[in-house]
């Protein structure tokens, strides 16, 4: 007979879902996770977009990972190995004038004076500048948000420790980050740097995976997210070796080692309720499941709206659910290449690495201004990697694969519907910008593949093809996220928890959410 | 000959801030003496006859956030006091128009028309809108306690305002928060699907400040201009009889009656500071002045850049002072015409050229205009709101005559290649050129037209960068960082030298409340 009753249920087999339920095993309780798709690992799975070419779904590249994710399910630095090339971006000139960021500052600083000198003396005090306010939103990421207006005097008071890092730059600390946080990318950069390529590539992390440009309120917010681990290297991405793969694989085994149930090809149609508490899921093919306990790991609207569905949702509820942003604001294009590509002023030992084009601020907010008004961008931000480098096993016979994130490619347009013919049309537009960096590119494609924000919500059911689950602004961030009240990983249903990444502290793969999660409903 | 006088309290700039902190002094028994640099009073809200009979408010036009307390404390209505409602928002569009009143039943029927839903949530978030309101007054009438070294008084103080917090409906609550985040056009999202209303409400959230509606910030410049009331109605917008230069000098009038000794054509030079204490203030034309007290109501870039040698001040304090962000980005068209525009969507006169009228038929319509501007250049089609003064007050122009203001956005200080006078024509054929596009009769009205730039409004209202907030209301520069941290609660690192311009908390408007604020504060420590 099969069992059919756990402790907990966990919905969803992406990165924080793995992390939970793993976690959930450790503490000997019995755990059953559902994905509906054959492979595990959400954002962070691989697929074939080209026979013989695999490519990463949606991250080539890891900006930080929850250092409490490797600690508490023990995972040693030879399972999971961090490659930290020396130069972990270049900025693309299209005269070659790029700019190269080294983990080593004094070369970066060497690679920026080519460009302009007053922006190269400036480097290290700007690293510090921005290593330090992050360092402030670092214990912010590990707790729990509060809820701000039930929170008590003694509640404000222990969080006081939570204020020590930036207490020890001195009080000034805490005027800076409440000052930078709602700041606009350019308003920050005129405070620092003249060089439109820097400054366009810096304000390229303030707005990646938004649907804003630079020019928008507390884009800086994003910016610090994004770098929150990097120290002093600023728009840091790490490699894992082996691929991003790899890191759902190693939770995969981890779960298993627990003892997690782990069923692919089981899509969960409901989550059933009875007397304002959820009891189990109802599977697609019929199976009932029961729990006590629920966890999520897919975005509220899934989870809320569509599994609870509207028997379950008082109308103020549903109101806040509705009024979420999530706005999938990147499309991903995959290109299968007969040889390695060569690219214009950067050597061939320097290809393992994170390629932008991000000519100044203004390029970007005009890429904003099309999705403004409800288009396209027809000269958009692209970020890409040779990702065969990393993850030999994605191309054969010396083949290469190059991934590329465009942005703005918006979930719906306007005055047009989505078609073949419009995303071939991007896929030729992009394709001859590349070309003016890579030498030779359109000689060397064999096929390429376009996945757009719909095709995301069609395959990882992530709601508009959003990959932060809700867009991360300030009014969606900490205590306001994903509303202000449901920011505590919880949601209006007492026993239904989420830990997906429309919860604080945001998306990326690092796995907080799910270890914020877990402290919080098993304190 | 240099002369020499002693004051207690000597306050630079006539403007109405200066002026309503002058009343206050005076009227504890101090003795103020207000320094004007122009020949009238009001600073930015001044009233002048700029064509032969033409009577305009050349500059801040409306009034609604001045503080009711200011207005019973100085006793302004014996001054002269009088302000005529302005009852309605008037958008035309191409075909049609939308028309909002004070009449709730009216407005219910004119919305229910373009959208029956828009209608029922009008009805709704109207209050909602004055709760949030409401709940944030008493933050805005804290003096903002220092965010570094809080004091006892500044602890006590955002005491009580987490205890006003605490004590907030959760629906209040969460709007506060929302409208502190958002931008004005995701908020207006939520609650309407009437493109004509959402961009005619979300155009209150882009006035005086460099952002489009579709920018995060522009939720709480919207929340800042439904604070206003008048008579206790809220959100109610109005004219001062007589031009909005009235309305300064019924402050000024109150502020000499309670004894407050008033020079114009005085521009001040330098505050003279002896022994990092401010002792007076020395006028461009070699007069001096002594006093105890030295109060700016200048904004923060004149009161410490100008007013003082940076070697005054100390250096962090200078670099916040210089990083304040101060983007003049709007315009004012003032026309005298030979009669009544006709708007083709709803012609003739009537009761809709008695309130504002608002060019803003879609957030596209706004976000373009902004798209221009934050490009260097100004609007080709700008947003503009728009009064006829004269409909209301028929002493503003000469009988049949008409004055209308138009105030314009956006207008970019540092327009590319600099403002001259071609761009300054250019942009006002700009203006009428999108007006004409409603009221197509408006080109042969013209007598006369007056086109001011934000270089212009700098020049002639000393604002800088022609920023008729005296620095943008983001989040960054409210409440304990405006003007900049430490340095929020009207003192200055300067001994004996205050500030009480709308660069100091709460912030731009005809409110009064940094000079009242300012004024009590000083009270309290002298």
């Amino acid at each position: 007979m099969v069992n059919n009753k756990y402790d907990y249920i966990v919905i969803g087999g992406g990165l924080n879902s793995l992390i939970a339920a793993a976690l959930l095993a450790k503490k000997n309780n019995s755990v059953i996770l559902f994905e509906s798709n054959n492979t595990l690992g959400g954002m962070a799975s691989t697929y074939e977009f080209s026979s013989g070419f695999r490519c990463n779904l949606v991250y080539d590249y890891i900006k930080w990972l929850d250092e409490r994710v490797l600690k508490e399910l023990n995972i040693k630095n030879n399972e999971l190995e961090i490659i930290n090339n020396d130069i972990y971006r270049i900025s693309l000139d299209l005269e070659g004038k790029h700019i190269f960021f080294h983990r080593d500052n004094k070369k970066t600083i060497e690679s920026i004076s080519k460009i302009s000198k007053s922006d190269a003396d400036k480097w290290n005090d700007f690293t510090s500048f921005i290593s330090k306010v992050s360092s402030f939103l670092k214990p912010l990421y590990k707790i729990t948000p509060p809820n701000i207006q039930k929170i008590g005097l003694t509640d404000a008071i222990s969080m006081k420790n939570l204020l020590n890092p930036i207490l020890s730059h001195g009080t000034r600390g805490i005027a800076d980050i409440l000052r930078t946080l709602p700041m606009m990318m350019p308003e920050l950069l005129d405070e620092w740097f003249e060089s439109k390529l820097l400054r366009g590539t810096l304000a390229a992390g303030g707005i990646h995976h938004l649907n804003q440009g630079p020019y928008s309120a507390a884009t800086v917010l994003n910016f610090l997210h994004q770098n929150i681990y990097s120290g002093t290297n600023i728009l840091d991405a790490k490699f894992i070796k082996g691929g991003t793969n790899l890191l759902p694989s190693i939770l995969i085994k981890k779960a298993k080692d627990y003892g997690v149930v782990i069923k692919n090809n089981s899509e969960v149609i409901k989550i059933n309720c009875n007397n304002g508490k959820c009891d189990g899921v109802s599977l697609a093919d019929g199976q009932l499941f029961f729990s006590k306990n629920i966890i999520s790991g897919l975005d509220q609207e899934n989870t809320c709206i569509k599994l609870l569905g509207n028997e379950n949702l008082y109308p103020y509820v549903r109101t806040q659910l509705n009024n979420i942003k999530y706005r999938g604001s990147t499309a991903r294009l995959h290109f299968a290449l007969k040889n390695l590509p060569k690219i214009k002023g950067v050597n061939d030992d320097q290809l393992q690495t994170v390629f932008s084009i991000s000519p100044s601020v203004n390029y970007l907010e005009k890429a904003y201004d099309e999705v403004k008004y409800g288009s396209f961008s027809s000269l958009p931000y692209i970020e890409f990697c040779i990702s065969s480098l990393t993850n030999p096993s994605f191309a054969k016979n010396n083949n290469h694969i190059v991934s590329a994130s465009i942005q703005y490619i918006p979930y719906t347009l306007k005055d047009n519907e989505w078609s073949d013919k419009l995303k071939k049309d991007i896929i030729k537009n992009v394709t001859g910008i590349l070309d003016k960096y890579i030498i030779n590119f359109s000689n060397n494609i064999i096929d390429s593949s376009l996945s757009i924000p719909l095709d995301f919500e069609s395959t990882l059911n992530n709601t508009e093809g959003s990959f932060n689950h809700g867009e991360m602004t300030l009014d969606q961030f900490l205590f306001m996220r994903p509303t202000i009240a449901s920011s505590q990983y919880k949601t209006h249903i007492k026993n239904l928890f989420i830990c997906s990444p429309s919860t604080h502290p945001g998306g990326g793969l690092h796995g907080a959410n799910a270890i914020n999660m877990i402290n919080e409903i098993t304190k | 000959m240099s002369r020499i006088d002693k004051y207690d309290v000597i306050i630079i700039g006539g403007g109405h801030n200066g002026l309503t902190a002058a009343a206050y002094l005076s009227k504890a028994g101090k003795k103020v003496l207000v320094l004007e640099r122009r020949h009238v009073l009001g600073g930015a809200a001044v009233t002048e006859e700029v064509f032969p009979g033409f009577k305009f408010s050349v500059c801040s036009y409306v009034v609604s956030l001045l503080k009711a307390n200011v207005i019973r404390e100085l006793m302004l209505p014996r001054f002269g006091l009088e302000i005529l409602p302005l009852e309605s928002t008037f958008t035309p569009l191409d075909n049609d128009y939308l028309f909002r009143t004070s009449d709730y039943d009216q407005t219910y029927k004119e919305i229910y028309r373009h959208s029956p839903k828009d209608a029922e949530n009008y009805m709704r978030f109207g209050p909602l809108m004055g709760q949030v309101g409401m709940a944030v007054r008493p933050i805005l009438e804290t003096i903002a306690p220092n965010a570094i070294r809080p004091s006892f008084n500044d602890l006590m103080s955002l005491k009580s305002i987490f205890n006003h917090v605490q004590g907030l409906n959760n629906e209040t609550f969460e709007y506060l928060c929302k409208l502190m985040t958002m931008s004005s056009a995701d908020f207006l999202d939520e609650w309407f699907e009437f493109e004509p209303l959402k961009a005619t409400m979300s155009a209150s959230g882009i006035i005086g400040t460099f952002m489009g509606p579709r920018s995060p910030g522009s939720a709480y410049v919207m929340l800042h201009h439904y604070m206003g009331d008048i008579d206790g109605s809220f959100r109610a917008w109005g004219f001062q009889r007589g031009g909005t230069g009235e309305l300064s000098m019924t402050i000024a009038r109150s502020a000499m009656y309670f004894g407050t000794k008033i020079l114009t054509e005085a521009a001040v030079d330098k505050v003279i500071v002896k022994n990092g204490s401010a002792i007076g203030v020395a006028l461009e034309n070699g007069d001096e002045y002594k006093s105890d007290i030295v109060i700016s109501g200048l904004d923060p870039k004149l009161t410490f850049l100008k007013m003082l040698d940076e070697s005054d001040l100390p250096e962090d304090f200078v670099n916040d002072i210089k990083k304040f962000r101060i983007r003049g980005s709007s315009g004012k068209v003032n026309l005298a015409l030979d009669g009544l525009p006709n708007f083709t969507s709803l012609p003739g006169n009537g009761p809709h050229l008695r309130g504002a009228i608002s060019i803003s038929p879609s957030y596209d319509h706004l976000e373009k205009a902004y798209d221009d501007a934050k490009y260097g250049n100004f609007s080709k089609e700008p947003y503009m709101d728009i009064i006829l003064p004269s409909v209301i007050d028929p002493e503003m122009a000469p009988p049949g005559k008409h004055v209308m203001s138009c105030f314009v956005q956006y207008a970019p200080y540092n327009i590319n290649g600099g403002w001259d006078d071609t761009k300054r024509e250019a942009f006002g054929d700009a203006v009428i050129n999108t007006l004409a596009r409603f009221a197509p009769n408006i080109k042969d009205l013209i007598l006369h037209r007056q086109v001011l730039t934000p270089k212009d409004l700098e020049k002639t209202f000393g604002l800088t960068e022609g920023n008729i907030f005296h620095g943008e209301l983001t989040l960054q520069q409210l409440f304990s960082f405006r003007p900049a941290v430490k340095w929020a609660d009207y003192t200055t690192p300067i001994k004996n030298y205050f500030q009480c311009g709308s660069g100091t908390h709460p912030g731009g408007g005809v409110t009064g409340s940094p000079g009242e604020m300012a004024a009590k504060k000083i009270l309290k420590i002298w």
